[in-house]
């Protein structure tokens, strides 16, 4: 790999930081003190500063890693990437003990003991691979290609493990998204044509979060937004059984959990009944107002308040606040809404109540994403080979409205279980922990034995990796290429900073080796990461070297801003330089069939589904049980981060949420230990006695309870929600509903 | 800890005594309204600052949740050395190792010189400082010179997600944290009542509320707190337009050299 990375002098870096130190509020010690006195200034702490994209969300922040002796000594925010702004999050900051966590798999590691015993033992490349691709071809040659179940949570080398999954001509792709946010996407795409609305926070003035914690769960610059706009006196609404820190800064209404559907279809009900919804744009830009009207008509406020726990007069309030801030107000999408088998119908409300406000390219916007805007290349490969098999996830002849690579992730341990539609032999899981993240651990873990054979891609020997017959060490982000990233109209390429520990490879490299051993060579004709890259540029005109000082391309934006700052630099300002944009009245074209928003849906009506919001009953706990309530901390991503040894210092074990009454009730005091029960599981969990959270629920965090020894720091500490989440899917969407599991609680 | 802490407060606008005692005087100013307690400011810190395990320069301190259901409150509030006008642990130092640098006023520990004797730890009545196990010295906040003087912001500021932390010169007129305090109500916290160390961290849209005055005391890196928790709120803007006039001259000099530099 030849890539020849420009490094920063001091000089060009300074004059970086001058222009982003504007946005971080430094502009006063800028360039100016280290040029006006370089006879006193102390030496440098790094050689070179090598501009990468963060891996410890998804949310890929621009990265500026320095480097020091060959090692990363700290990791900056890249000021010109608009998910970072300059800024990274704890996590973003701990990215280095990711790289050098001491408990890295280093080499190949074949299973010698039995499963789950976490007896391993190393082995070269070569043998690994042509193991792994004896024991695949042997799965397809006595039992179909589709025998093989292939899963990985999305990842900017997906492209590449598509094409080993659909060149084997598996029709088995697992991904995390089921166990994410199903519900909002689908509901998104059934109303707008587009999976999720951005968020543009410079005008809002009235802003509703549905269970989204955007104080904890955090992606940075959408995070910086909310406070901004607060500090500016935005109205915001939380509505969360829990008092968490993002309703600590809000007004706070513990909603019944499920009840949220309830809540607005009320405020649906007032503003439409009082006729406070912006007119001009319903009529213009949607359909099936009418039919609305007529079903939320019996959804009255005084409906509502018993059911959801908010009273009458602020519903009725906040109905009318959020409809006088017109465009300026913002039902928040969410994002891990599954929560109940409702969720789907509190979606579309959602996505209906921005409607009634008509904030379309005003406080929510199509943000492009990482489809749009730049057209890249790719290396030529051949058709994939005709999939006749059924899904084992039973999308789409069980789950008609969920779109393919969404899938319904949940499901597919019933089939291997059950062995129908047809038998599962083998799985492919690439930096993905279902041992952790699937609900019904002891399910799970069932399913891994009856499988034949379990390969993973992993960093980390994480729980996943201890039941695996072969793993194959994928090096960090922080020493590996990877596809170039498209954001709207500007593209990011993560790379190396440092050398890969021990023999540790990127995924590019994995999936070529493995497929060529597969006979699927001609899906992966590049030589190697660089010329991967460089064919995805080709048609720009650019090479890997344009990314060398800012980590950024842009072809929109390059000559813009060539003059000034930087080529991608788009200052994201919450407010506006001097006065605010009107709001125009605009027709709009969405990719829907009517080409409008959906206040009804002629989809969802074929689907023998309610064309427009309507109530569903969601279960409730029996008498002595909680409703188990699961969600993000600050510290921590999902299953990954917690042997951190950084993350481990300012968050180190989970606990469990209990309000004093039922705890006193219990006998159970702050700091305890107690035994949490459901249908399918027990842990035991420190309790945490606390008046920020409703008497009839209890919470924790995900991602702690790991049984991998392999994982020093976080083996064993605190309790994973998975061995208690029963696996309820909803019908529509396909997420997991992961409130609708009720637990009991006593003193361990 | 005891729950010895004080419910009374002075008032003390800052003049022009804390302002005047050094040509630049660096501080930070911090907003508690904006700190979300997501502590990346603590991770960004250790790493650069290579803090090692189980201690710590800076910390936020979470008050917890007060009141009773529904009707709750939380505040999460950023610490880290004072940087003190009148710093006690210089004084206690029996090797002057600890100095304040008079350019700017950021209280640093020479490591050479420090002996490890740790008598600067209890003096320091913010417990900022710690021993630190690698290097049998006593370790604390720097303000992160060894950024600023290459043009970057200190760790903590510069990865704050919420902006809830600036830092800058206090004498500069222009600077941020000038600009923040002037829109802002501002306040010192203090440990006691009599003991003002003019310390350099000025928090803005503070919680002032006597009733929570109780609670807001810094959760301390070190055990025992005993002192009493005393806020002094004082509106920059009473500094007076005199002196501020006089700092202004005084900036635009120095941006008029740096400028050649620039170019």
């Amino acid at each position: 790999m030849a890539e020849e990375i420009i490094q920063f002098t001091r000089r060009s870096f300074l004059k970086g930081t001058a222009a982003a130190l504007g946005t971080l509020g430094l502009a006063s010690i800028g360039v100016g003190t280290a040029a006006a006195a370089p006879a006193e200034v102390g030496q440098l702490t790094y050689d070179k500063i090598v501009p990468t994209l963060c891996e410890m969300c998804v949310w890929r922040c621009g990265v500026w890693a320095k480097v020091r002796d060959g090692k990363v000594v700290k990791l900056e925010g890249n000021p010109y990437h608009p998910h970072s702004n300059g800024r990274l999050c704890a996590r973003g900051q701990s990215g280095i003990m990711t790289a050098y966590d001491p408990d890295r798999i280093r080499f190949p590691l074949i299973r010698v003991g039995a499963r789950g015993e976490g007896k391993f033992r190393r082995a070269s490349w070569d043998e690994a691979l042509d193991l792994v691709a004896k024991k695949m071809l042997a799965i397809k040659e006595q039992y179909g290609p589709e025998a093989m179940i292939f899963s990985a949570t999305h990842n900017l080398s997906q492209p590449l493990f598509e094409n080993l999954l659909y060149g084997f001509g598996s029709p088995n792709y697992g991904t995390q998204r089921s166990l994410c946010f199903n519900a909002m996407v689908v509901a998104n795409l059934m109303t707008y044509g587009i999976e999720e609305p951005g968020r543009d926070y410079r005008t809002a003035k009235y802003i509703i979060y549905t269970g989204r914690n955007m104080l904890e769960a955090i992606s940075t610059s959408e995070t910086g937004d909310l406070v901004e706009a607060m500090a500016v006196g935005a109205h915001v609404v939380v509505l969360d059984p829990r008092f968490t820190k993002t309703a600590s800064k809000a007004e706070w209404l513990p909603i019944k959990p499920g009840a949220d559907l309830a809540f607005h279809l009320a405020l649906i009900n007032v503003i439409v009944g009082e006729r406070l919804y912006n007119r001009e744009f319903v009529e213009l830009n949607t359909t099936g107002l009418e039919e609305l009207a007529q079903e939320v008509a019996q959804y009255t406020p005084e409906w509502a308040a018993p059911i959801c726990g908010v009273d009458v007069e602020t519903i009725r309030r906040i109905a009318h606040d959020f409809a006088a801030a017109g465009p300026d107000a913002m039902a928040h999408p969410g994002w891990r809404t599954s929560n109940f088998v409702n969720s789907f119908q509190t979606e579309r409300a959602i996505a209906i109540l921005n409607a009634l406000a008509g904030n379309w390219e005003r406080t929510l916007i199509n943000s492009g994403g990482e489809e749009g805007g730049v057209e890249l290349g790719k290396p030529p490969q051949p058709p994939y080979p005709r999939i006749t098999a059924q899904r084992l996830d039973g999308v789409p002849w069980k789950y008609p409205l969920v779109p393919l690579k969404l899938g319904v992730f949940q499901e597919i341990r019933d089939a291997i279980l059950s062995g129908k539609p047809y038998q599962a032999h083998g799985w492919f899981i690439a930096r993905q922990n279902p041992a952790l993240s699937l609900p019904d651990r002891a399910k799970t873990l069932e399913a891994f034995g009856k499988l034949d054979f379990i390969v993973t891609v992993s960093v980390l020997p994480n729980d996943t990796e201890w039941y695996a017959d072969v793993i194959l060490p994928e090096a960090s982000y922080l020493e590996r290429y990877d596809p170039v990233y498209v954001l709207d109209n500007r593209i990011f390429l993560r790379r190396p900073v440092v050398e890969p520990i021990g023999e540790s490879k990127s995924a590019l490299w994995i999936y070529k080796q493995l497929g060529q051993r597969l006979g699927l060579g001609d899906y992966f004709q590049y030589k190697d990461e660089v010329d991967y890259i460089n064919q995805q540029l080709a048609p720009l005109g650019i090479d890997i070297r344009a990314f060398a000082e800012r980590g950024c391309w842009s072809p929109t934006l390059e000559a813009k801003y060539a003059a000034e700052r930087s080529a991608c630099f788009v200052p994201q300002s919450i407010t506006f330089d001097g006065e605010e944009p009107p709001f125009e009245l605009k027709a709009f074209k969405f990719n829907t069939p009517s080409g409008k928003i959906e206040i009804a849906s002629e989809t969802l009506r074929g689907a023998n589904q309610p064309a427009v919001p309507t109530w569903i009953e969601p279960p409730e706990p029996e008498a002595g049980k909680f409703y188990l309530l699961t969600g993000k901390v600050g510290q921590h991503t999902q299953f990954a981060t917690q042997n951190n040894l950084w993350l481990n210092q300012v968050y180190s074990e989970n606990e469990l949420w209990i309000h004093p009454k039922p705890a006193a009730e219990r006998g159970i005091a702050n700091g305890e230990m107690v035994k949490v029960t459901s249908d399918v599981g027990t842990v035991t969990i420190k309790a945490k006695v606390t008046e920020g959270i409703r008497q009839d629920c209890v919470w924790m965090t995900q991602g702690f309870g790991h049984r991998s020894m392999g994982l020093r720091t976080a083996f064993n500490k605190g309790a994973s929600d998975s061995d208690l989440h029963v696996t309820y899917t909803d019908p529509v969407s396909g997420g997991q509903a992961l409130s609708e599991t009720f637990v009991r609680v006593e003193k361990a | 800890m005891t729950n010895d802490r004080g419910s009374s407060f002075v008032f003390r606008p800052l003049g022009e005594a804390d302002m005047a005692n050094s040509v630049k005087k660096y501080g930070f100013v911090i907003d508690p309204k904006r700190c979300i307690d997501c502590r990346a400011c603590l991770v960004a810190c250790r790493a650069e600052n290579n803090v090692p395990l189980g201690s710590t320069r800076i910390w936020v301190y979470d008050q917890g949740v007060q009141g009773t259901f529904p009707d709750l409150s939380q505040q999460f509030v950023p610490y880290n050395c004072m940087h003190c006008d009148e710093p006690p642990c210089v004084e206690v130092c029996p090797s002057q190792a600890t100095y304040k640098r008079p350019e700017d006023g950021v209280v640093v520990i020479d490591q050479q010189a420090c002996i490890g004797c740790g008598l600067c730890l209890p003096a320091c009545p913010y417990h900022a400082r710690f021993l630190n196990p690698d290097t049998g010295k006593a370790d604390k906040c720097n303000a992160c010179l060894q950024r600023v003087e290459q043009g970057e912001a200190p760790a903590c500021v510069a990865t704050c997600v919420g902006g809830a932390r600036l830092f800058g010169d206090l004498n500069d007129p222009n600077s941020d944290v000038s600009i923040a305090l002037r829109s802002a109500q501002s306040a010192q916290r203090l440990p006691a009542v009599g003991i003002d160390t003019g310390p350099n961290i000025i928090y803005i849209n503070d919680d002032v509320d006597e009733k929570k005055l109780a609670v807001t005391a810094p959760q301390i890196p070190a055990a025992d707190a005993f002192y009493k928790w005393i806020v002094i709120p004082g509106v920059l803007a009473a500094a007076g337009a005199a002196f501020l006039g006089q700092a202004a001259a005084f900036a635009r000099q120095l941006r008029k050299g740096e400028s050649e530099f620039d170019e």
